[in-house]
């Protein structure tokens, strides 16, 4: 195997001294449950691409204001500011702020991921294309991981399952190509 | 105010996402290869919580509780989850944990948010396209499973989040790993 080791010697977090017996992903995984019903009930479900065309709105409405307005998608998502944009914002500050009090070794500024990943241009390539892909087919099926399936499950939409079983099926189907064909 | 719950939500999830190494690439390959199984075992604790939350609340005061249900447009909704996991394997980003990965210095993570942004571009030059083979045909509407099944939506809550929890226990917790 030609694989690096991050992909397969990740140990699972440590727990915290709060936390004793409990994994870290259970501990996080119950926070997150909480954090995640507090917010249906202050404001709406979690969400997080719907953004991405909300901000591409925003700039094209300064670009070529005449396309934006024609664009029958870019008018349905709407102006940018939306709850779901602070949402975001604070991912960036509580993201900071976690790995800034981090105990664990900084993450990476590049971490390769497969075996066809032999220099940082071919990473960000698969970042980039991997990127491009999530919010298309988030924005295809009208949510991500958060929106449908944390939200929508949560919320037992339908919607929810149906996409979260077809990302497994095809994300863990796809692993396992790249790792067989790399 | 809503804005101001939305940022504190999102400063909480940040961080979560940030302790769990859900923002680190190799941690989602690890998964999808079922590796490790820490962040499919973070994500079911989540729903489940938050569903039993949600709906022992909501069975209490009805009414208050903000739910927003997307639609069941079968076919786009199927579709877009595989090519939504193709992406996933491929970067090992989210639309969210790549937001998460620039705030704590990865590279990487930011040609997934322009990845992401041409993405969201891309789909909204082809979305009159694509609304009449793939988001009209087989839409079920805001259906959620309570309609399906006549039993009150706190009990399938129970059982579905409880059943969740059950698996998630007896999931192993490292498989493939040295040591």
């Amino acid at each position: 195997m030609t694989h690096s080791a991050t992909t397969t010697a990740l140990p699972e977090p440590t727990t915290t001294r709060l936390t004793a017996g409990l994994p870290a992903w259970a501990t996080l995984g119950i926070l997150f449950g909480v954090v995640s019903a507090a917010s249906i009930v202050l404001w709406g479900p979690i969400g997080v691409s719907g953004t991405y065309p909300r901000f591409v709105g925003a700039v094209l409405r300064l670009v070529d204001p005449a396309y934006a307005a024609a664009n029958p998608y870019l008018v349905k998502m709407g102006a940018l500011f939306k709850p779901e944009t602070f949402l975001v914002i604070g991912l960036v500050i509580g993201g900071f702020v976690a790995a800034r009090t981090d105990k664990r070794a900084k993450a990476p500024a590049v971490e390769r991921v497969h075996a066809m990943e032999t220099s940082n241009a071919a990473r960000y390539r698969d970042a980039f294309l991997g990127g491009l892909l999530i919010v298309f087919g988030a924005r295809l099926a009208g949510g991500c991981t958060s929106g449908h399936i944390i939200s929508g499950i949560t919320q037992l939409s339908l919607s929810g399952i149906v996409f979260g079983a077809a990302v497994f099926a095809s994300g863990i189907f796809t692993a396992k190509l790249i790792r067989k064909g790399a | 105010m809503a804005a101001i719950y939305a940022l504190l939500v999102g400063v909480a999830m940040g961080a979560l996402l940030q302790r769990v190494r859900a923002s680190s690439p190799g941690m989602i390959l690890a998964n999808l290869r079922l590796e490790n199984l820490s962040i499919i075992k973070f994500m079911a604790t989540t729903i489940a919580v938050g569903m039993i939350l949600v709906y022992v609340l909501d069975a209490a005061m009805p009414q208050v509780l903000h739910f927003d249900i997307k639609p069941t447009y079968l076919i786009g909704v199927a579709l877009g989850g595989v090519i939504f996991g193709v992406g996933f394997a491929l970067g090992g980003y989210c639309p969210g944990t790549c937001v998460v990965g620039v705030s704590e210095g990865r590279r990487d993570a930011l040609f997934a948010i322009l990845g992401g942004v041409l993405g969201a571009l891309l789909f909204a030059v082809l979305y009159s396209a694509l609304v009449d083979p793939l988001i009209k045909p087989l839409d079920l509407g805001k259906v959620r499973v309570q309609d399906f099944v006549h039993v009150p939506a706190v009990a399938v809550a129970l059982i579905f989040g409880g059943g969740m929890l059950a698996i998630v226990r007896l999931l192993p917790t490292i498989r493939n790993t040295p040591r």
